[in-house]
C-alpha cells in the first residue's frame, strides 16, 4: 500500500481524496496555488507545498510543478482527481517516469478515450452500442439517402469541419433528405471552407445514462450501476441521481454486463465512467468515456456502500477488485445537487467572501464542500462549492430529504444555486422522472439561450 | 444597522481604527510571542493576525488540531528539515523569491564553492542558486544589483513556489 500519496487538485475534491488517504493511513501531500493558501486541502493535508500563482495554467496545470513537488515531499503516488490533469495522458506518462504512482488507468487507454472517435471506434470493436451513423463523410446523394435509411429517421446531417449550428440540419423523412443534405453542403462550404458533412441518428429529448466501473490491475472490471445525469445547463450537469427512474433491474444488468465485458476487452483499469444516450424507446447509446473518478461520484456512494475513492487507491496499490471492493449491493435511491456560487436565475458566476454558511445535516444528508465561513470565493477556478448529496429507502424520500436539506442549506455572502434546485426538487416533471437533457429549457430553469 | 464606533481624539484615528490602541496590542503581542489576538469589547472587535515569521517551508509542524487554531490559519508547510534561519529580516530587503519548486543547491557542483554568501555583491542578472527540478537544474538569477544580506535557504533543501531565498540589499552599479 502507497505510504504518502500527493493529492493534485483543490476544492471539495482534494479534501474527499484527503478522508479516503487518512482512512487508509496514508500520508497526505497537498498542493495549492498562492489563492488557495487558506483552503482547507491545504490546512488538512501532513505537509502542503505551493506550486505556483492563481492561474490553474501556472499552478494545478503546470506538470513539473506538481511533479517537483512529488520528488521533494517523497510521495508514492500522485491522485489527480477529476478536471486538471487527471485525464491527462501526458502527465500520467510522466509520473511513470518519475517512478510515482498515478491513480488512474494507464497512459494510454486515457489517451484512447480521449479522442472521442477513436473511443467510439475500440467500444464498438469491444460490443457496445454506438449513435448509428456514417463511417465518415458522405460522398455523396445516393450514399446520403441509403445511409439516412440505415440509420433510420430522424437524422442529423452536420459539418464535418465545424459547429456552432451551422451546415446542421435535421432530417425527418426521406422527402426532405436531399434538399437538407445540399444546403447543408453549401452552408458548410461557407462557413468552414469544406463541404464535407456526415451524417447521425437524432436522438430527441435523450436521457444521460452514465455507468460507474471499477477495474483491478488482474482484467477483472465490475459495474456499479448507473447514475442519471439528465439535467444538464450548457452540457454542464446540474444535478445527478442513481438509480435512473429509465432503467429497471434486467436493463441494468444487462448493459452493466455489456460494459464490463467491453472494459476487460479493452483492459481498463481504476475507476470510470462510461457515458450513453438514451432514447425514449430505451436503446442506449455510448457517446463517450470518462476515465477518471466524477463530481458525481457520492450517489453511487450512498446507493452501493461502496468508497470509490478508497477503492481507486486499493485498486492502483493492486489489490484485487474482490479484496478492494467486494460484493456490490444496490438499494435505495440518492440525488446530489451541485451548489455553485452563480446566480440562480442569470448563472453569472459569483465569486466573494462567504459570510455565512450552514450546511444541513442528519439521516440520509451528506455535504461534501470545501467551502465555510469567511472562505473566499476565487475567480480562478470552478464555480462548485459544494455537493448536496439526498439518500433515502426510494426515490420519494431522497426527494423529500433533499428538499428539507435545501431550505437548511445557508449560504451567504455569495449568491448561490439553492434556489434554483428548490424550484428543480418540486417541479411536477422531476418528481414524475420525466427527464431528458433539455429539461432545465423545457420547464424555464435555464436562462434564455443567446442568439 | 450598524452602530457607529465610539470617536477616540482625532490624531489616534485612522480609518476608524485607535492606532494607538492597536500598537499597544502589537506590543503586547510581541511582548508575548503571541501569533494571533482577537479582542471584542462594546462595539469594538480587532482581530491582529502576525504576518508568517517562521522560515517558510522549514518548519516542521504536525497538523495542529482544528478546535485550537482558526479554520483558516496557515498550513503545514513542507517540513521534513529543522529551520535554517530566524525571524524575519528586520530591514527592508528585496527578497528573491523561488519561482519553482525544488530542491536549493547554493553551489554550481557539490564540491565548488557557493555562489553567493551573505556580504557578496551582486549585479541583476548574476546566477545566485540552483533550483533542480525534475533532474534538471535551473540557475536563478538576480533581478537587482545589490549585496546579499541574508540567505533564507540551506542547501540541499527542498523549497516551493514563492519561497524567500534570498534578502537583496539594492544598491551598486547595474
Amino acid at each position: 500500500m502507497f505510504k504518502k500519496i500527493l493529492i493534485a487538485n483543490r476544492g471539495e475534491i482534494a479534501l474527499r481524496i484527503l478522508a479516503a488517504c487518512k482512512e487508509l493511513g496514508i500520508g497526505t501531500v497537498a498542493v495549492y496555488s498562492e489563492a488557495d493558501r487558506h483552503s482547507l486541502h491545504v490546512r488538512f493535508a501532513d505537509e502542503a507545498v505551493c506550486i505556483g500563482p492563481s492561474r490553474s495554467s501556472e499552478s494545478y496545470l503546470n506538470i513539473p510543478q506538481v511533479i517537483s513537488a512529488a520528488e521533494i515531499a517523497n510521495v508514492d503516488a500522485i491522485h489527480p482527481g477529476y478536471g486538471f490533469l487527471s485525464e491527462n495522458a501526458n502527465f500520467a506518462e510522466v509520473c511513470q517516469a518519475s517512478r510515482i504512482a498515478f491513480i488512474g488507468p494507464r497512459p494510454e487507454v486515457i489517451r484512447m478515450m480521449g479522442e472521442k472517435d477513436r473511443a467510439r471506434a475500440e467500444v464498438a470493436k469491444a460490443g457496445l452500442p454506438i449513435i448509428p451513423g456514417s463511417p465518415g463523410v458522405v460522398p455523396d446523394e445516393d450514399a446520403a439517402v441509403s445511409i439516412a435509411a440505415e440509420i433510420g429517421y430522424p437524422v442529423m446531417i452536420k459539418a464535418a469541419e465545424g459547429g456552432g449550428g451551422r451546415g446542421m440540419r435535421i432530417v425527418r423523412n426521406k422527402r426532405e433528405l436531399l434538399p437538407a443534405f445540399q444546403t447543408a453542403r453549401a452552408e458548410a462550404e461557407q462557413a468552414f471552407g469544406s463541404p464535407n458533412v456526415y451524417m447521425e441518428k437524432l436522438i430527441e429529448r435523450p436521457r444521460h445514462i452514465e455507468f460507474q466501473v471499477l477495474g483491478d490491475n488482474y482484467g477483472r472490471v465490475i459495474h456499479l450501476g448507473e447514475r442519471e445525469c439528465s439535467l444538464q445547463r450548457r452540457h454542464q450537469k446540474v444535478l445527478e441521481e442513481s438509480p435512473s427512474t429509465a432503467l429497471d433491474h434486467t436493463t441494468r444488468e444487462k448493459i452493466g454486463g455489456q460494459v464490463t465485458k467491453a472494459l476487460e476487452a479493452i483492459g481498463y483499469t481504476g475507476a470510470g465512467t462510461v457515458e450513453f444516450l438514451r432514447e425514449e424507446s430505451g436503446n442506449l447509446y455510448f457517446i463517450e468515456m470518462n476515465a477518471r473518478i466524477q463530481v458525481e461520484h457520492p450517489v453511487t456512494e450512498m446507493v452501493t456502500g461502496v468508497d470509490l475513492v478508497k477503492s481507486q487507491i486499493r485498486l492502483a496499490a493492486g489489490e484485487k477488485l474482490s479484496e478492494a471492493v467486494g460484493k456490490v449491493e444496490f438499494r435505495g435511491h440518492a440525488i446530489e445537487c451541485r451548489i455553485n456560487a452563480e446566480d440562480p436565475d442569470t448563472f453569472v458566476p459569483s465569486p466573494g467572501r462567504i459570510t455565512t454558511f450552514r450546511v444541513p445535516g442528519g439521516p440520509g444528508i451528506r455535504v461534501d464542500t470545501a467551502a465555510y465561513a469567511d472562505a473566499v470565493i476565487s475567480p480562478y477556478y470552478d464555480s462548485l462549492i459544494a455537493k448536496l448529496i439526498s439518500y433515502g429507502k426510494d426515490r420519494a424520500e431522497a426527494i423529500i430529504r433533499m428538499r428539507v436539506a435545501l431550505d437548511g442549506f445557508v449560504v451567504e455572502g455569495v449568491k448561490t444555486t439553492i434556489p434554483l434546485h428548490k424550484r428543480i426538487l418540486v417541479h411536477p416533471d422531476f418528481v414524475a422522472g420525466k427527464l431528458d437533457t433539455h429539461f432545465l429549457e423545457r420547464v424555464g430553469l435555464a436562462e434564455a439561450k443567446h442568439a | 444597522m450598524a452602530k457607529k464606533a465610539k470617536q477616540a481624539p482625532a490624531g489616534d484615528f485612522v480609518g476608524g481604527v485607535n492606532m494607538a490602541e492597536v500598537e499597544r496590542l502589537l506590543a503586547f503581542m510581541e511582548a508575548h510571542g503571541l501569533e494571533v489576538f482577537e479582542y471584542q469589547h462594546g462595539d469594538t472587535h480587532i482581530r491582529l493576525r502576525k504576518a508568517a515569521s517562521a522560515p517558510v517551508g522549514m518548519v516542521v509542524q504536525p497538523a495542529a488540531p482544528v478546535q485550537t487554531t482558526p479554520l483558516a490559519a496557515a498550513a503545514p508547510v513542507l517540513p521534513a528539515h529543522a529551520p535554517s534561519v530566524p525571524a524575519a529580516p528586520a530591514e527592508d530587503l528585496h527578497i528573491v523569491k523561488s519561482p519553482i519548486v525544488g530542491t536549493f543547491y547554493a553551489s554550481p557542483s557539490p564540491e565548488a564553492a557557493a555562489f553567493v554568501a551573505v556580504g557578496s555583491r551582486i549585479e541583476s542578472g548574476q546566477v545566485l542558486c540552483i533550483i533542480e527540478a525534475m533532474k534538471l537544474m535551473n540557475e536563478i538569477e538576480a533581478d537587482i544589483s545589490g549585496e546579499v544580506a541574508r540567505v533564507f535557504v540551506e542547501n540541499g533543501h527542498p523549497v516551493e513556489y514563492g519561497q524567500p531565498l534570498f534578502g537583496i540589499r539594492p544598491g551598486g552599479k547595474r
